[in-house]
């Protein structure tokens, strides 16, 4: 049987010296005044703009690409910081964590020129073009076909569920490339689709907390410069899997809830009882090795490793984790839960009730994380 | 690092040689299995401190002996004697070279200091029978207790484990200091119960898969059903959090800071976690796991004896939240990445 890795020894003294840093940010910046549960579902370029402006973006890139060459803890650090302030950060979240990352790996020399330092600044934002309409879980599926003409990609089909699509300039696609229908993950290749392409409809979908953050993208005849495409052609799906421990392994996976619990804590502290007490207990009980994973991962990841098997696992405890806390301070307090509400703790326990059936979906369902634990336990 | 893989590799191989079934089915039975212990003493694992350079060291020594004897369900006192030797040593008292024990350190520790002589009850004591003497506390002394007169009247943990409970009538320590802080004590004991409890839950799931992949039923291995698979997924997720929680709690040890809280979150979170994975771990060996002839069962009671011992969930769960109200300066955020 493997063992997944997991260390969480963190003797990294420059890790509280960026802390220090992100605090006085986040402190100062009027975006944290009022703060989101899920905050990396709250766009907002503006603050985008100035986390950009203050280094926090792009934070391990290279410097010649407008990033700081600063090691992957301390990004780890700033990131948990902002969820744990609730601080508006859906609006560069994904170039920053996935499609930054996938441009430094796979990117032309001028792809990098040209994208990387703008997402740094936090002007440039990017959408994630996988799941289609028939094709969630099983992504391997898709349909969305590019078809080469001279030197240009024809891009026809759908693609659904692209988070901030209507907001974003860039669209990461995966897409067919390949004639072989038996081959269906060789035949996948990413390209990267400017938003306001011709023969782009972005169709917005809403969702159950009443928000416009996902949409539907349908693709007629939408051409784009042959060197849009990212990477090698027929290599999109081990492009895409090279990088899913950073997408499943981060802190988002546990804290988008977690202003809350400091809002039920405050709560508490005006009105103390041994029942709060224990249920704050038993959260952060949960909470804190969730961290001690999560941040272990970091560490491999600034090695070059792939911790699959140990992101799965984050993935797979987080979800729960930033699941029940919402589920159990519903089953503890009184006042409503109200999205519209001045009172903080009311607004916030809305935001958490409302989105969190999401998070055991989003980044893979919990079945498909099981899975491919099951799977590195050698049970498939 | 090597250093202390090698004094694991130790503790394996002296286990694997001393505990044969004959010595587990005795042990069942009360008998002591002195052997075995006076390998574990002769290769020098019982007494970290002894081997270490620093404290941090002697923590990490302890883990791997205890990752060593709970991967065998070993049915010794050794974790008992390392921690009560390590208290000793800690208030510059001189280690007996003997079997050891632990008070329970919370509410029922009846101990009164009159005189320079004890008189109480300290119950539910490991081995309480078996051992020369034991760590405890009254009031805020030390002491090092001898046991042979102090009457023990037997009980078991559902693994069959000595839990005796001992009464004490003017006796003289063998040794004392002042100055202790039983909850510390009580932190340091449940950290290392959480390791075991983390280590017990990693042996159940590695058996369980071992039994998925082997077990055929409708003409194909059980493990192969989705059913089963993520049952021991959500398993392996529990098994991996306790693990880590454990190594938060030692590290905060080592670090001196934070260390209640630390320990505290490790003994939560292992009860829970192993208490879920024992619980799965049943459930995937159907029948089989649930007879004496298969090992199961070992890991399992011990799970479930374990969890109640040096603070049940609901206590540290309170604690942790007290800790955490009680604070009323600081952001749990705050808290939470000062523990780290
Ligand atoms: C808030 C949010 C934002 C998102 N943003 C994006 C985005 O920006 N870009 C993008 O491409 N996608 C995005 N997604 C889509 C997301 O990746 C998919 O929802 C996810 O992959 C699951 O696909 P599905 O919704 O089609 O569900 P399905 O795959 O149809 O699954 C439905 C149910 O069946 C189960 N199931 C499916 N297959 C199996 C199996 N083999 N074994 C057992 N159970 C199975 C699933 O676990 C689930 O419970 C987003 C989703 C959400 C909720």
């Amino acid at each position: 049987m493997k063992t997944p890795f997991f260390d969480a020894r963190m003797d990294f003294p420059e890790m509280e010296r960026t802390r220090a840093e992100i605090r006085e940010f986040l402190a100062r910046d009027p975006a944290t005044k009022t703060p989101h549960a899920d905050s990396w579902s709250h766009f907002d370029p503006e603050f985008s703009r100035r986390l950009g402006a203050a280094g926090f973006i792009g934070m391990t890139w290279p410097k010649r690409y407008g990033g700081h060459e600063r090691s992957s803890l301390e990004r780890y650090v700033v990131v948990e910081e902002l969820l744990a302030a609730g601080a508006p950060s859906a609006a560069h979240w994904i170039a920053d964590r996935q499609t930054g990352p996938q441009l430094l790996r796979f990117g032309t020399e001028a792809q990098k020129q040209d994208i990387l330092p703008r997402i740094a600044r936090g002007e440039c934002y990017c959408s994630i073009g996988m799941s289609e309409p028939d094709s969630g879980s099983d992504l391997a599926s898709v349909r969305t076909r590019a078809r080469r003409d001279g030197d240009t990609w024809v891009i026809n089909g759908r693609k659904i569920w692209t988070s901030y699509a209507h907001r974003s300039h860039y669209v990461l696609m995966l897409c067919r490339t390949g004639e072989d229908p038996a081959a269906r993950q060789q035949g996948l290749s990413q390209i990267l689709v400017p938003l306001d392409a011709s023969g782009l409809t972005i169709r917005p979908i809403i969702n159950m907390a009443g928000d416009h953050d996902f949409n539907e993208l349908l693709f007629e005849d939408v051409r784009v410069p042959a060197d849009a495409l990212l990477g090698q052609e027929g290599q999109g799906w081990n492009q895409v899997i090279s990088e899913l421990a950073f997408e499943r392994s981060g802190p988002e996976r546990f804290l988008s809830s977690f202003v809350l619990l400091e809002a039920f804590v405050e709560r508490a502290r005006r009105e103390p009882s041994a029942d709060a007490a224990m249920l704050i207990g038993s959260l952060i009980a949960r909470l804190a090795p969730l961290r001690g994973m999560s941040m272990s991962i970091a560490v491999q990841l600034g090695r070059g490793e792939q911790p699959n098997f140990e992101a799965a696992l984050v993935k797979e405890t987080g979800s729960l984790f930033e699941q029940d806390l919402a589920e159990l301070i519903m089953r503890e307090v009184v006042p409503a839960a109200d999205l519209t509400s001045a009172d903080k703790f009311q607004r916030l326990l809305a935001e958490a009730v409302l989105h969190a059936p999401s998070f055991s979906i989003r980044g893979g369902t919990r079945e498909i994380l099981r899975g491919i634990i099951a799977r590195e336990l050698g049970l498939r | 690092m090597s250093e202390i893989t090698l004094i694991e590799e130790t503790a394996r191989r002296t286990i694997a040689d001393g505990l044969t079934p004959a010595v587990i089915e005795a042990a069942e039975h009360g008998a002591w299995a002195g052997e075995l212990w006076d390998q574990l003493a002769a290769q020098g694992l019982l007494q970290p401190a002894a081997i270490a350079q620093d404290a941090a060291e002697a923590l990490e020594i302890e883990a791997a002996v205890i990752r060593a004897i709970t991967a065998a369900a070993t049915p010794l006192p050794v974790v008992e004697t390392i921690l009560a030797g390590a208290f000793l040593v800690q208030h510059r008292l001189e280690v007996p070279a003997a079997p050891l024990s632990l008070a329970a350190f919370d509410d029922s520790d009846r101990l009164s200091l009159t005189n320079g002589r004890v008189s109480g009850r300290l119950a539910r004591v490991p081995w309480g029978r078996d051992v020369a003497a034991v760590v405890a506390v009254a009031g805020d002394c030390l002491l090092l207790l001898e046991t042979r007169s102090a009457n023990p009247s037997r009980g078991l943990n559902m693994a069959n484990e000595p839990r005796d409970t001992l009464e004490f009538k003017e006796a003289t320590p063998l040794a004392r200091a002042t100055g202790v802080d039983s909850d510390a004590l009580l932190a340091r004991c449940a950290a290392a119960r959480a390791l075991q409890l983390a280590e017990a839950a990693a042996r159940v799931l590695e058996l369980t898969v071992e039994y998925a992949a082997n077990r055929k039923q409708f003409g194909r291995p059980i493990g192969n059903f989705q059913a089963i698979q993520h049952q021991i997924a959500a398993a392996a997720s529990e098994v991996a959090s306790a693990r880590v929680a454990a190594q938060q709690a030692r590290l905060a040890l080592a670090a001196g800071k934070n260390a209640l809280m630390a320990c505290a979150i490790a003994k939560a979170r292992a009860n829970d976690a192993a208490a879920a994975v024992a619980r799965m771990g049943h459930q995937v060996h159907g029948a089989i796991g649930f007879t004496q002839e298969y090992q199961l069962h070992r890991y399992t009671r011990r799970i479930q004896s374990w969890r109640h011992e040096f603070g049940a969930s609901a206590y540290w769960n309170r604690r942790i939240g007290e800790l955490i109200l009680r604070d009323g300066e600081r952001s749990v955020w705050s808290i939470l990445t000062a523990t780290a």
